[in-house]
């Protein structure tokens, strides 16, 4: 293995947003120690300015095909990576405009709030493009980073820390596990880039080392059995913080899994299907079953995150290039109606200061736009047409029944109507409950241009998702070649006109 | 017009809800008129449907196909066939109907008309879809603004009221109140009615999704499945796999339909709708079922719907009695006409089961006149609680005083729904029993005791209502005088008398939909039909039955039956 650092420009090139994107950061940690009294906004808008260029570099990296590896492989700039790292970059400049009205509830440091986020996107950047065991564990630990401390912002609040300290104490553990998983795999095989793993010799040594990567990462998404985070992490962290946890770090660790599963372990295919499968429906069953008795909107999405996950893990279990492409699709719709519900629960919190599922009642009499927004997000994400969560959840279930796993495919088609309950739940808060206070609602200028971008994209994706699928199925053409063994299909016999 | 009319009738209403987005709510006469227009374009596009329709040429007519996503094989695909049209007409004229009727709402007018509109919209476009897709997508979206439509705008149980009342305080205590008082309230009927038929759509969607997956053929179009979609024979747990997928989707279509043990959602649903909501729901709600166990188990496994249709058969006897006694028995103007309207589709059932051109032709006839009959029934009950504030028989009487119009409109739409001559009901109804008489007898039996049934039931409602003393508290109670308050009634009427008298395009329509369908699911070529008109059609289906018989002993296996279709 050559480990030479020898970089050209045109390398140079290939690590431009993440060149830019740390320029940026310095720049706004200087900006914030130098001019102490320089209000909030302006720093947010900053941060925001550096994301978009970022997002515009990327685009156009997208659009001209500029693509590459890096470092021995270890960095791989393919057009998955950069979907990745577009979805990353969208989804903290949304939370940034989110957090502008948020920020005043922190006592101290609120520059250096901009700065750990835009760190953390930065790191899970790199992690999109982690192509090696190595840069996986780094890239891995420096996202998580910030987030340690961005979980435990609320100084004065006991639920922050206490979701500080559960965050910090389990993430610490996953990262033991990942890093003892891939010793053993490293041991076995001798490699440590995924694209060299294919011939490896399936051995014990391996499958645990294996299990153990998939548990630090799954960690990371919060699939069951390693969801036991999630709920009070989601509750007790600042809200703007629970939505970037909800979206930004699953969207990178699905970049890590896909390399993984896809690459890595394509021969043995068989055997983590079942593993897939199992972490699916479990996934899915116990978050949308918890959901049901939970009195605080946080909490609620934290277990409905849980089974969003366990249905994206669906399209992992498909393994093929179509349940790729129908992750990219699921995690990007996704994306709008999560965002898009936090930000609703940072506005409701604003006005009325509670996160209470109890007082959202009358919401449709106080603010129909935010009643409205959020009946859109919540039917999304239960999965309702015209809306982007149905044409995501179908896509999966295709890709799905294309490989003809009938039993978790029936199981999912059963918690869309679970899930349908308590999301519904909420609507009936919202519509059909009288208001306990029926003075109506201020929203602020930032949080409803983030309702409306995602009310724009749940809207968008579901009524003509055509423009999002070509992008999808164009960013991972690099498993339409992938060697997977293909499903039992019964054939059909030749059949007489009429049977017989 | 022309060539588009099922994108105005399909998009009419989404435009006009999309337009009231923007109004105000305080400009209630703007939000009227919007709803109004955008549902009045809809009624006369589909009046232009019905009527351009070519019967003689048959088939999927309108079609329009727009690419939708390549990598699902999914297209908009629109048309309507003999059976679509008149359930598209009928959505558009009770979505015409239910403007008006709903013109008295106050709370919060301009959702109430965004959400009524977008219901109308879905379920039209269930009627059109040509992909299953579509079918699935439309179907799934017509429940959600029902659930809104009922839980904003609904109304609890006279036995909720009471409970709640201060008076009621020592039922509040008792064991009844903890099991009773939730299944009273208008969220719990909202929340079961979305509940229940989400999870018997999923089981449709899971039928689809074995379509999908073993044709092969990458594609959800109904018109490429029917032709080259090959199911059968395929074992799978110790069935074979047709089957399964046909029950899924029959079970899973006829849970809105509703068969009898699926019912359970309906009854209550009715009941605390708004009038409005109501007769969207009986009128062409329920007929989605019919319509999408017609569209997708008929047209795909034509061979599976005639080795298993029996079981329709059977279940629809039951269907027609339980309805008919539970509504005998009801006390609930709503629930009475609710349990009628799920009895009556017990009907449309015997009509579809028997599998006959010309049981099938009532069948479609019959989900059109209903539309009507029941139609009338919800709004004049609408009207009723609006004046009374009760949907409580026994509390009411003598109203025909105080609302004379009402109260003959009401006797209209009880000889309607009964199927008395004079209206369409009637002749479909004939149809039905005549065309099933072959081969399911005793079903036609029960089934005539279920006129009997519907007679007994809603003159007793009728005389409860309208008739015998009245209680001074209802002396404020008003008739319908207003335009708007009649049009809606008459427009009804008229629509349900006029087929009985000029029934033949109707009739035509719908056969030349159910002509192909027949003729590939029993194998038998239809009996000349002159085209003389009706007196041909009893004349006809006696013959045809043994006919039937004797083709399907001789020649069990016709080797192309979908040429051999065309009527001689």
């Amino acid at each position: 293995m050559n480990f030479s650092l020898t970089m050209s420009p045109s390398d140079l090139l290939l690590l431009l947003p993440e060149i830019l994107l740390t320029s940026w950061l310095c720049l706004i940690l200087i900006i914030d120690f130098s001019f102490p009294r320089l209000p909030n906004e302006q720093l947010a808008y900053l941060s925001i300015a550096g994301l978009v260029a970022t997002l515009g570099c990327l685009a156009w990296f997208d659009i001209t095909g500029i693509t590459g590896t890096l470092f021995a492989n270890m960095f791989v700039l393919d057009r998955m990576a950069l979907f990745f790292k577009m979805f990353i970059v969208g989804s903290t400049i949304l939370v940034i405009l989110a957090s502008i009205d948020y920020i005043h509830r922190f006592k101290f440091f609120r520059g250096e709030y901009y700065f750990l986020i835009v760190m953390s996107a930065l790191g899970m950047m790199f992690m999109a493009s982690a192509n090696d065991l190595l840069s996986v564990f780094v890239t891995l630990e420096f996202s998580t980073f910030g987030f340690y401390v961005l979980v435990a912002y609320l100084r004065e609040d006991m639920a922050s820390n206490e979701a500080g300290i559960k965050f910090f104490i389990l993430g610490v553990f996953a990262a033991g596990l990942l890093a003892y998983g891939i010793s053993l795999v490293y041991g076995e095989t001798g490699k440590l880039v995924f694209s060299d793993m294919k011939a490896a010799q399936a051995t014990p040594g391996l499958a645990i080392g294996f299990l153990l990567i998939f548990g630090a990462l799954g960690f990371k998404i919060g699939a069951v059995p390693f969801h036991s985070w999630i709920p009070d992490t989601y509750h007790g962290s600042p809200t703007p913080v629970t939505a970037f946890l909800s979206i930004a770090p699953k969207g990178a660790a699905f970049a890590i899994l896909l390399r993984m599963f896809f690459v890595a372990l394509a021969t043995f295919k068989p055997i983590w299907v079942l593993l897939l499968v199992a972490a699916s429906i479990l996934s899915m069953t116990y978050g949308n079953i918890v959901a049901i008795a939970q009195k605080n909107m946080k909490r609620l999405l934290a277990y409905s995150g849980i089974a969003q996950i366990g249905n994206v893990l669906i399209g992992l279990a498909a393994g093929t290039k179509m349940g790729s492409d129908a992750i990219l699709f699921y995690l990007l719709t996704y994306l709008f109606a999560n965002l898009g519900a936090f930000a609703i629960i940072i506005a409701v919190s604003e006005a009325i200061g509670s996160e209470e599922i109890d007082d959202y009642s009358g919401l449709g009499r106080r603010s129909p736009f935010l009643a409205f927004s959020m009946l859109i997000f919540l039917l999304s994400l239960a999965g309702v047409p015209p809306l982007a969560g149905f044409i995501g959840k179908l896509y999966i279930f295709v890709a799905a029944m294309k490989e003809g796993l009938y039993a978790l495919i029936t199981v999912g088609l059963i918690n869309i109507v679970i899930s349908m309950y308590y999301y519904l739940i909420v609507v009936k808060k919202m519509y059909i409950s009288e208001p306990h206070d029926p003075s109506p609602l201020k929203v602020s200028g930032p949080i409803k241009m983030v309702v409306y971008v995602c009310l724009a994209g749940t809207l968008a994706i579901g009524i003509y998702p055509q423009p999002f699928t070509d992008w999808v199925v164009s960013a991972i053409l690099m498993f339409s070649n992938l060697a997977v063994p293909t499903a039992s299909l019964p054939v059909p016999p030749a059949v007489t006109p009429f049977g017989g | 017009m022309g060539d588009y009319a099922l994108l105005y009738i399909l998009f009419a209403p989404f435009v006009g809800a999309i337009a009231l987005i923007f109004v105000s709510n305080r400009q209630a006469m703007l939000v009227r008129g919007i709803a109004a227009g955008s549902a009045f374009v809809c009624l006369l596009a589909s009046l232009y449907l019905f009527y351009a329709y070519d019967h003689v040429k048959g088939g999927f007519q309108f079609v329009q196909r727009f690419e939708w996503s390549r990598q699902l094989g999914i297209s908009l695909h629109l048309g309507v066939d003999g059976i679509g049209t008149p359930l598209v007409l009928a959505s558009g004229i009770l979505l015409f109907a239910g403007i008006f009727v709903s013109w008295h709402i106050k709370d919060r007018t301009k959702e109430f008309y965004i959400w009524l509109l977008i219901l109308a919209a879905a379920t039209i476009g269930v009627f059109m879809s040509l992909d299953l897709f579509f079918l699935y997508f439309f179907y799934e979206m017509s429940v959600i603004p029902m659930y809104l439509l009922l839980g904003m705008w609904g109304s609890h149980t006279k036995k909720y009221n009471e409970m709640t009342d201060p008076e009621g305080l020592k039922q509040r205590d008792s064991v009844g109140f903890i099991f009773n008082f939730g299944s009273n309230s208008k969220e719990y009927a909202a929340m079961k009615l979305v509940l229940f038929l989400s999870a018997f759509a999923v089981a449709a969607l899971m039928g689809i999704l074995l379509i999908y997956k073993y044709s092969g053929l990458n594609t959800f179009d109904i018109l490429v499945l029917r032709e080259q979609a090959r199911l059968m024979n395929i074992p799978v747990l110790g069935t074979t796999l047709d089957k399964i997928i046909w029950l899924l989707i029959f079970f899973g279509f006829a849970s809105i339909a509703p068969l009898w043990p699926l019912h359970s959602w309906s009854p209550v649903g009715h009941a605390a709708a708004p009038a409005a909501t109501s007769m969207l729901h009986a009128g062409v709600l329920m007929k989605l079922g019919h319509f999408s166990i017609i569209r997708v188990a008929f047209e795909i496994l034509p061979e599976t719907t005639r080795e298993l249709m029996p079981i329709a058969a059977v279940l629809c006897m039951f269907s027609i009695v339980y309805g008919g006694f539970v509504a005998f028995y009801a006390k609930d103007t709503k629930y009475v006409i609710g349990y009628s309207s799920s009895s009556h589709m017990g009907y449309v059932f015997l009509g579809m089961a028997a599998l006959d051109y010309i049981s099938l032709t009532g069948a479609v006839m019959y989900m059109f006149a209903h539309a009507m009959a029941t139609g009338m029934l919800f709004a004049m009950a609408g009207w009723v609680y609006d004046q009374t504030h009760t949907r409580d028989i026994p509390s009411l009487g003598g109203l025909s005083n105080r609302m004379p119009f009402i109260s003959g409109c009401f006797v209209v739409g009880c000889m309607a729904s009964i199927g008395v001559p004079g209206t369409v009901n009637f002749i479909a109804e004939v149809m039905i029993i005549v065309g099933s008489w072959n081969k399911y007898p005793f079903q036609v039996i029960v089934a005539v005791v279920g006129i009997v049934l519907t007679l007994a039931y809603l003159f007793k409602m009728m005389r409860g209502l309208f008739y015998g003393p009245m209680d001074q508290k209802y002396s404020h109670a008003h008739d319908a005088v207003a335009v708007v308050d009649r049009l809606p009634l008459l427009i009804m009427i008229t629509v349900s008398i006029g087929f009985f008298f000029f029934p033949m395009h109707l009739y035509n329509v719908v056969r030349s939909g159910v002509d192909p369908l027949i003729a590939k699911i029993t194998r038998v070529v239809p009996i000349a039909d002159s085209g003389a008109g009706f007196g041909l059609m009893t004349e006809a289906t006696g013959p045809a039955g043994t006919h039937d018989a004797q083709l399907l002993a001789n020649n069990p296996v016709p080797p192309t039956s979908h040429t051999s279709r065309e009527p001689q």
